[in-house]
């Protein structure tokens, strides 16, 4: 805490900017955008961030992924001398094979888990009058806003990072990337584990469409099982470099998160991670969380930056 | 207190029961004719015309464990007529009626029938056939080396405890060797794994200075690269034992009816295809069985099929980097600012901020 008695620099001369340094919120003061470099957080979280829905989805995935990748690699690469070795670790290409497909079950279940709790928390949010779209995956245009803004602050350009909501840009482009990911997975896997059936579906309705292809002579089915199996492949090498280089380091390996960040245990986030990265979601936290107003209010007391209430004109009479 | 006497016996009784680990009981080979009597000897051989050295050594140990362990040996080798015999001129002959009778059959056994069913194949020569070609072509000895049996003892198969039940009525020796010979080829088409086939195949196959010279066509020389590149091949190639090898679809279950595909019998021609099939996709349909089992869209250039492949190689690499790019800005900007490597209970933000905020 060796910068904890010092008082928060304002970046003068940038008055314009002045609004976005500090966000006042009732009840408790202007907040400065810094103050994530000031506060107390517990590592196991502080914060709501994730139901026990999302979870448990999480954790399915997790341990899905890696028994699907661990048997999916090696007979991508067969001819590898390791792959030998890494397959008999699941009793052979025959039991692996088993593996594999109760993994990929199991991970459908739980995106199906997953669209079912969107959907229903969705539908509470709406009748309860809470629902904002601002605090879901939604993409908007401020998340590219959001990207440039954050190049600039790395560049050391922009002095601060952007104000984001409870899903950062990062977020929604894994979310995305999952999402398109999944898909390409389980209709290029489900071709290759019911070829007969899968042959059936997409290349007669291809047929049926375009007759006069068939006439030149090209094969749909050939063509599509090539293709499924060319895509299966490559999306499943690119998901697991993203998760295996990106996605953990983000979570976990980066300063401030390193060694684990407990958020996908226990579904909560730290103060300082929330404040830094999700700013606009602290506020709203602050405005729905007593013990959390609480003690911002006496953080900011201090820092001596505590702000006198402001006052509306139809307030007045009240006051007086 | 014991005598050296003692010791001496000790070590001698030790020596003898270690002399008998090592001494196999005699094999059974059938040699009524004794032609072990000379073959018997380790280094029996000569230098022939063309300086090729030829050992003629039969070892009766390994001899007497193979399949044809009870057959003698002038049923094979018929040309020997007197002893010692001329030089040996001739191949032995498959064909050959011998002097053995299978086990509930009174017939005299012989692989006639299957060689019938061989010399109607692609693999049988043809009279029309180059010199080239007919010495490429494999005849019994190229695929079957005389194994060493080899006993199932899978635990699908309870192998000692289904023959005891066998035993309680037919004589041990004939009954355990029809038993064997039955069993070990229960698991699969063949007795060979399917690793050892695709091997077996690639052997002549895989060679494509040889099958240039043998006028083979394009799609066959490239026949096991593509197997090996489909989904059956990787997984055999991974050490599946289900997954189809080379005869589960271009040959029934006779194994030696390997045709051209524009052959009518050939279990690969476009009518006998959906059956072949069946045996493991058991719904196929006409759509099924056009996929290509030996896929070769990725190489000919089907564009659409090469254009997905490098747009995948851009995304991937393209994604990578640009993402751990970021990721490696955004933490030199954030340790500047101030954040320490590790999460602990306060803050992570205990260091200095070494980075000139704009003024």
């Amino acid at each position: 805490m060796s910068n904890s008695s010092e008082v928060i620099a304002v970046p003068a001369g940038e008055r314009a900017e002045e609004d976005d340094y500090f966000a006042y919120v009732d009840g408790v003061g202007n907040i400065p955008r810094d103050i994530y470099k000031h506060v107390k957080s517990e590592p196991k979280g502080d914060l709501p961030r994730y139901s026990v829905h999302i979870v448990i989805q999480h954790l399915l995935v997790l341990f899905t992924f890696l028994a699907l990748a661990a048997t999916g690699v090696p007979l991508l690469f067969s001819e590898s001398l390791w792959a030998h070795y890494m397959i008999s670790l699941f009793g052979g290409a025959d039991i692996a094979r088993i593996v594999h497909r109760v993994a990929a079950f199991t991970m459908m279940f739980a995106c199906a888990y997953h669209v079912v709790t969107i959907i229903f928390g969705t539908i509470r949010q709406m009748i309860s009058g809470r629902f904002d779209y601002k605090r879901t995956m939604m993409p908007r245009i401020k998340d590219l806003l959001d990207v440039l803004h954050d190049i600039r602050y790395f560049l050391g350009i922009a002095p601060y990072r952007p104000k984001m909501e409870k899903f950062m840009y990062k977020q929604k482009l894994h979310y995305f990337a999952i999402i398109w990911g999944n898909c390409v997975l389980i209709i290029a896997g489900l071709a290759l584990l019911y070829p007969d059936t899968m042959a059936r579906v997409f290349p007669e309705t291809l047929a049926k469409l375009l007759p006069q292809a068939i006439e030149k002579g090209v094969s749909f089915p050939a063509f599509f099982q090539e293709f499924a199996r060319l895509m299966h492949a490559d999306e499943a090498v690119m998901a697991l470099i993203v998760v295996a280089f990106w996605h953990w380091s983000n979570v976990h390996f980066v300063p401030g998160r390193f060694p684990l960040q407990w958020t996908f245990l226990t579904g909560k986030i730290t103060r300082e991670h929330q404040i830094e990265e999700h700013f606009l979601e602290y506020i709203n936290n602050l405005k729905e969380i007593p013990e959390e107003r609480e003690y911002m209010k006496k953080l900011l007391k201090e820092k001596g930056l505590e702000t006198f209430p402001k006052v509306s004109v139809s307030d007045l009479p009240r006051i007086y | 207190m014991r005598t050296s006497n003692d010791y001496l016996k000790i070590f001698l009784f030790v020596t003898i029961m270690f002399v008998f680990l090592f001494v196999g009981l005699p094999a059974k080979a059938a040699d009524k004719e004794n032609c072990l009597m000379c073959h018997k000897y380790r280094f029996m051989g000569r230098i022939d015309e063309d300086g090729k050295r030829i050992n003629y050594n039969v070892n009766e140990h390994i001899y007497g464990k193979t399949v044809h362990h009870s057959v003698p040996c002038r049923d094979c080798h018929t040309y020997i007529t007197k002893l010692p015999h001329d030089p040996v001129t001739e191949e032995v002959n498959c064909a050959n009626v011998c002097h053995i009778k299978p086990p509930f059959s009174n017939e005299n056994f012989s692989h006639e029938k299957i060689i019938k069913i061989y010399t109607e194949s692609a693999h049988a020569i043809k009279p029309g056939d180059s010199l080239e070609l007919k010495n490429a072509k494999p005849y019994c000895k190229f695929c079957h080396l005389n194994p060493i049996y080899t006993r199932v003892d899978e635990k699908r198969i309870a192998f000692e405890k289904t023959l005891l039940r066998c035993l309680n009525c037919h004589q041990e020796k004939g009954v355990t060797q029809a038993y064997i010979h039955v069993t070990h080829r229960l698991r699969h088409k063949a007795s060979r794994s399917p690793q050892e086939i695709v091997q077996l195949c690639g052997k002549c196959h895989q060679d494509s200075a040889l099958m240039k010279k043998l006028n083979v066509s394009q799609e066959g020389q490239d026949a096991v690269q593509t197997y090996l590149r489909s989904i059956h091949g990787q997984s055999v190639t991974l050490g599946s034992q289900s997954a189809a090898d080379c005869i589960s679809c271009h040959a029934s279950s006779k194994l030696h009816d390997i045709y051209k595909k524009d052959n009518k019998k050939a279990s690969i021609y476009k009518d006998n295809i959906l059956q072949t099939c069946k045996q493991c996709h058991k719904r196929t349909n006409k759509w099924l069985v056009q996929i290509g089992v030996h896929p070769k869209a990725h190489e000919e250039g089907h564009p659409f099929i090469h254009f997905t492949s490098v747009f995948f190689t851009f995304a991937l690499y393209g994604t990578v980097f640009s993402l751990l790019g970021l990721l490696m800005l955004e933490t030199r900007t954030r340790k500047k600012d101030g954040i320490k490597f590790l999460l602990r209970h306060g803050t992570s933000w205990r260091g200095k901020l070494k980075r000139r905020v704009k003024k």
